[in-house]
């Protein structure tokens, strides 16, 4: 009797999860091996990570501000995988939701429930607007939206450099160029921790209900999940295209929104904190899955949170960084392995 | 001096950050006016002390970064007991309140941040007022919060003496970081010294949208000596514009500490700024219970800022007039900031017969006359 590996074509979900959650648990043990072998004791680091984030009321508070955004990305980026696409661009949509919230809030003014609603909506159609372009050319001209989305990220960072630096500075400010303060604030729950995880989960759920139940969702599962059956079945491809990748563009755009008017209230360079490029962690994690999305963005948070946690224990940034790119690469394993079975084969003996 | 001791001092405190929780929850955005004066914060054991330090680069920039943390290890040197915390690389996001609200979970009895962050930081202090906050170029202060700085505009003005000697076309280059006061006010008085020993000085500025950003830095510097420009200026955590410098032979003037090793031949001098002993004093204050806030520290020159020797290449009559100047300002306090100044656009903005004061240098933001690429 011998064994032998066999490929299947899908993966059950319970495999799927499975696989994520070794790959996940693998990472940490590697980190872990790392961070001994560096001279540190990895249970004590790990049980101080786990007190200073779930323990004191500063420690939730930055773990609620780094979910929400994570959330919201990981979503954008998620929503774009279920049609089978890669939207690479969630942090220049993020600037771009920023800037014209920001826009908003700094020239118009009005009752505060009013501008946040009308910052909100800014935020969605800003980063609506910085995705269309590669919409369109991925709909009309078959363009790699991988590319087009990706290359936009660093256009938007100078458009955030140009207004923050330029037009729109804040001349009291020293060290970096940045907008006045916004006086439009979303609310706070507790502390520093403001209302935009609410609207995160509110996203999530959302898109969920949307993909799962609507004939919308199911038209945008089957064009992911086969595109010339889509086609065949007489679903507008090319639309639902359209439509996913501007909610995708707006979900990102309304993270940018509530982190300039929830947490840091002045449009500078810098902000987005990697949360778009994150977000792509975030989704993959999650495979594409937006209830996904939750758990693979509490992960993360947990480990961004930690990166500060651990730096103050003197362990270097690029350390903790190499722990997220540990779990993509473990993940990216396990997702492949996932897809094979181990099947005994019987050797029949050849007849001379 | 308050007895520290007295419950009602005590319950002010406490009050105090009640009333800063309170503005933070009622979106006023507004800082939190101190109702009381300068007041300390109470004496602490040095065993039991916490003195955290965040900067804005790393540690190893050989610059800006590195002159902090030769400051922490001064302190470390003078008081041994106390327990230490550094991070390095914090970003200008909300990173940085989680990095210093860090800081007070790790029970920071004194925090140094190495750049301004604004918000980000006041965010966290508004909400910690036992803790002493000091921010290194700030604008803000509060009971438990004071910024510092360097007159580094002083030696500054002497540099431009010296690039005004040796540039021979009088186009000089500037590579800048962002728009903001402290670069108005280095762009300005480099030009200051420059035009007043060379009436055709002229600077030009390129900014990077970064303070430390090696590659940006080497092709700004080449850009402005592609553009004509015989000597280099600026103002970046780093050094990397000096090597285009040597690689050019062209003069070059630089920031923080003496980095004559990466083009001896292009090295003028630096602005060099030393924060050894302000930090071990600050800290000293912090234990002793005597650090107060609200204060605003302007090192002057000589103390915590300085040119650095004249590099192997300095001509002998460079050296002595730029050093008269210098002299001028330390014997006989010389402000060579005094009108009539006229703005970029050729407007008189300081008028003859009247001088700039500290704090009206510290916060310029209009660039003077002769400077091109600096947005007004």
């Amino acid at each position: 009797m011998a064994f032998r590996l066999q490929r299947l074509p899908s993966v059950r979900p319970e495999i799927a999860v499975a696989a994520h959650a070794v790959a996940i648990g693998l990472a940490f043990v590697v980190g872990g091996i790392a961070v001994t072998i560096s001279g540190h004791n990895a249970f004590t680091l790990a049980a101080k990570v786990l007190t200073a984030s779930f323990g004191s009321e500063f420690g939730l508070e930055d773990f609620g501000l780094l979910f929400g955004p994570l959330m919201l990305t990981g979503l954008a980026a998620a929503v774009t995988l279920r049609i089978g696409l890669w939207n690479i661009g969630a942090e220049g949509q993020f600037y771009i939701g920023a800037v014209f919230a920001t826009g908003v809030g700094l020239f118009f003014s009005g009752p505060p429930w009013l501008m946040l609603t009308a910052m909100f909506l800014a935020g969605g159609i800003g980063g609506a607007l910085w995705i269309l372009v590669p919409t369109l050319a991925r709909a009309y001209a078959n363009v790699n939206e991988i590319i087009t989305t990706l290359l936009l990220n660093f256009v938007a960072v100078l458009v955030v450099n140009y207004l923050s630096t330029g037009l729109w500075r804040d001349r009291k400010q020293s060290v970096l160029g940045a907008t006045a303060r916004i006086p439009y604030e979303v609310p706070n729950l507790s502390g520093s921790l403001h209302a935009g995880i609410l609207v995160a989960v509110a996203a999530v759920v959302l898109m969920a209900l949307l993909i799962r139940y609507t004939r919308w969702g199911y038209e945008v599962r089957i064009s992911g999940a086969n595109i010339f059956a889509a086609h065949y079945a007489g679903i507008p491809v090319r639309s639902r295209l359209i439509s996913v990748m501007l909610i995708s563009g707006a979900i990102a755009g309304i993270a940018g929104m509530l982190e300039v008017a929830g947490t840091v209230h002045r449009l500078q360079g810098g902000i987005s904190n990697n949360f778009g490029y994150l977000g792509i962690i975030v989704a993959v994690l999650a495979g594409g899955s937006p209830i996904g999305v939750v758990f693979s963005g509490f992960v993360m948070a947990v480990i961004l949170n930690a990166g500060i946690i651990l730096q103050a224990q003197g362990i270097l940034l690029n350390d903790v960084l190499a722990m997220t790119g540990l779990i993509l690469f473990f993940t990216a394993i396990g997702e492949q392995v996932a897809h094979y079975r181990i099947v005994a084969t019987h050797v029949v003996a050849q007849e001379a | 001096m308050f007895d520290l001791k007295n419950p009602s001092r005590r319950k002010f405190l406490t009050m105090a950050g009640t009333a800063a929780g309170a503005s933070l929850l009622g979106n006023t955005g507004l800082v939190v006016p101190s109702a009381y004066g300068a007041g300390a914060l109470g004496a602490v054991k040095e065993e039991d002390a916490v003195i955290a330090f965040g900067h804005v680069g790393p540690i190893s920039d050989e610059g800006w970064t590195s002159t902090h943390h030769d400051g922490l290890v001064a302190v470390k040197a003078a008081f041994p007991k106390a327990k230490y915390l550094e991070i390095e690389t914090i970003p200008y996001s909300a990173d940085a309140t989680r990095t210093f609200r860090q800081f007070v979970a790790e029970n920071a009895t004194l925090i140094f941040s190495s750049s301004e962050y604004g918000d980000l930081l006041a965010e966290v202090s508004n909400r910690a007022p036992k803790v002493a906050f000091m921010e290194c170029n700030g604008h803000r202060v509060a009971d438990n919060f004071s910024w510092y700085y360097v007159k580094h505009w002083m030696p500054t003005y002497v540099i431009g003496v010296a690039a005004g000697l040796m540039s021979k076309t009088g186009k000089l280059g500037y590579v800048a970081s962002f728009p903001v006061p402290s670069v108005f006010t280095s762009v300005n008085a480099f030009q200051m010294g420059a035009k007043s020993v060379n009436p055709k000085a002229t600077t030009q500025v390129i900014s990077i949208n970064s303070w430390f950003d090696p590659q940006g830095a080497s092709q700004a510097g080449t850009a402005l000596l592609d553009n004509g420009a015989d000597f280099l200026f600026g103002i970046m955590d780093e050094a990397a514009y000096l090597q285009v410098a040597e690689k050019r032979g062209i003069p070059a003037a630089m920031w923080n500490t003496d980095v004559r090793r990466y083009g001896p031949k292009s090295y003028v001098t630096s602005c060099v700024v030393d924060w050894r002993k302000f930090y071990v004093e600050q800290t000293r204050k912090r234990l002793a219970g005597t650090w107060t806030g609200n204060e605003q520290i302007l090192l002057p020159l000589g103390e915590g800022v300085d040119r650095d020797a004249w590099g192997e290449s300095v001509p002998e009559n460079v050296r002595q007039t730029a050093d008269a100047v210098r002299t001028k300002m330390l014997k006989d306090g010389f402000n060579p900031f005094a009108g009539e100044i006229k703005d970029s656009a050729g407007k008189v903005k300081i008028a003859a017969g009247e001088k700039m004061d500290d704090m009206a240098l510290y916060n310029w933001n209009w660039a003077v006359e002769g400077v091109t690429g600096l947005a007004t």
